[in-house]
């Protein structure tokens, strides 16, 4: 299971090297005008671009069919980000009460220390 | 703001918060190096390479705590707002950090695994049945994970090509990530250490993340959606020159009055840029400019100074019974709207 894991991981990651390099070497320019002639960036977008390249890809497509809502860009989703950042506090104390619960002796027991030899 | 992409946006504020940045974390690494050793449990001392991951480890957990405190504490007081203007650098820092945390880590437990390292760092633990000795390598993994992805598209190209609502979604990964570490901590490191200074500082910090969010959240302007075509912002005295007023609308959308000395606009709360709250800022020069990153907008129009060209949508106001209304449906962004004039707001 563990191997079939990272071959998977491997595959997502040689096809995202090859989105990567038509995406930022021709297809960028096509749909993100602010990018002509700036090559210095581009070495620095590789990474997103090969973590990404699902998302790349969709969003490219959706950019050359002309299928995205100028507005949608004002329309970031804050009431999710209170959801989460709510979940979030909540969650957090949880976690640390419960494993404190779990541990075996307690969290602020003296340490064990080094004792000199007798004489 | 920039008309064309570049690597990176230096001015004298980044090299300042970039170089504090690096030396506190230095700072950190060898003192955790010099001092950890000292402090571990007598009966089982660590050697170099743990000591090393645990440098590493508990660094990169210290900094995500702090990048997410910065978040509410900014909304809290307005003087910690510069801590959030080069936060990206912050979180790519962390995620190297954590990064170097997880080299150790498969090159020392797994140094001399019989099958490749990854491989055997997936196999060692699958007891997710239980809570104790839970695999934390997979929140841990996990984490690494989202911190990796967010670090690699913090770029602004990256925002502008995903737009702002995906983008935002995307690095809502800073939150699962963050419990992750807190429980790859709890369920690890924690069950297993003797040295109380360790649990009290993981603690803290944590509860620090879950108490300013908590604060954050109760405090949040208009947190209730009004109703209606028009909604009733406040009487014109209320809002401070210079500044704002911030309204949640029906649709859920924020938007922000603005006040000019007798002249009132409304914008989109939401930033161009990075969604940052534009009503948490002020007026300079004439522009509305957002807090986090000093983008600015006309407030006539929404529209950046030229040669810029962010711009964000207006919303007609009036005036009635000595109160300010703004619609509820936004205009397209960029739309002209004359100022509302009140004669003497006070």
């Amino acid at each position: 299971m563990a191997a079939f894991i990272l071959l998977i991981g491997q595959f997502y990651l040689y096809t995202g090297g090859l989105v990567a390099a038509v995406f930022l070497l021709w297809g960028a320019d096509r749909v993100e005008p602010n990018l002509r002639g700036s090559w210095l960036v581009r070495p620095m977008l590789v990474p997103g671009a090969v973590l990404l390249w699902p998302l790349v890809l969709w969003r490219w497509a959706r950019l050359e069919k002309g299928r995205v809502d100028p507005c949608a860009r004002h329309l970031p989703p804050r009431g999710g980000q209170d959801l989460a950042a709510l979940m979030l506090a909540l969650l957090i104390p949880v976690v640390l009460f419960g494993a404190l619960v779990l541990r075996q002796d307690g969290p602020v027991e003296r340490p064990a220390t080094l004792l000199e030899a007798p004489q | 703001m920039s008309v064309r992409f570049v690597p990176v946006q230096w001015n004298r504020n980044k090299w300042v918060y970039d170089g504090l940045l690096l030396a506190a974390v230095m700072a950190y690494l060898t003192l955790f190096l010099g001092y950890g050793a000292g402090a571990a449990d007598a009966t089982r001392p660590v050697d170099g390479a743990i000591l090393r991951m645990r440098a590493f480890g508990s660094c990169a957990y210290f900094l995500l705590t702090l990048i997410l405190c910065i978040g509410p504490l900014a909304r809290l007081d307005r003087r910690f707002l510069p801590l959030l203007y080069n936060r990206r650098h912050f979180g790519v820092l962390t995620a190297a950090v954590a990064l170097t945390h997880a080299v150790y880590v498969v090159n020392w437990y797994f140094a001399f695994a019989p099958t490749p390292q990854l491989e055997a760092l997936l196999a060692s633990n699958t007891s997710y049945g239980q809570l104790l000795g839970f695999p934390i390598e997979a929140l841990g993994i996990f984490a690494l994970l989202c911190l990796l992805v967010l670090a690699a598209s913090s770029h602004d190209f990256w925002l502008s090509f995903l737009g702002a609502p995906v983008w935002k979604r995307l690095h809502l990964l800073i939150y699962p990530a963050y419990l992750a570490v807190v429980a790859h901590v709890a369920l690890g490191a924690l069950q297993d250490a003797k040295n109380p200074g360790f649990a009290i500082f993981f603690g803290a910090g944590a509860m620090a993340v879950s108490v300013l969010h908590l604060a954050a959240w109760w405090r949040a302007p208009s947190r209730r959606r009004a109703k209606g075509d028009w909604v009733a912002v406040c009487a014109p005295g209320d809002i401070a020159d210079q500044r704002a007023r911030i309204i949640r609308l029906p649709d859920g959308d924020r938007a922000a009055v603005f006040r000019d000395g007798t002249a009132y606009s409304a914008l989109s709360n939401a930033c161009a840029h990075q969604g940052g709250p534009l009503g948490e800022g002020r007026i300079i020069d004439g522009c509305v400019t957002c807090p986090w990153h000093g983008f600015q907008y006309r407030m006539r129009d929404g529209c950046s100074p030229a040669p810029f060209t962010e711009k964000v949508p207006t919303y007609n106001l009036r005036l009635r019974d000595g109160v300010i209304e703004i619609a509820a449906k936004a205009n397209p962004p960029g739309t002209a709207v004359d100022p509302l004039t009140v004669g003497d707001p006070a």
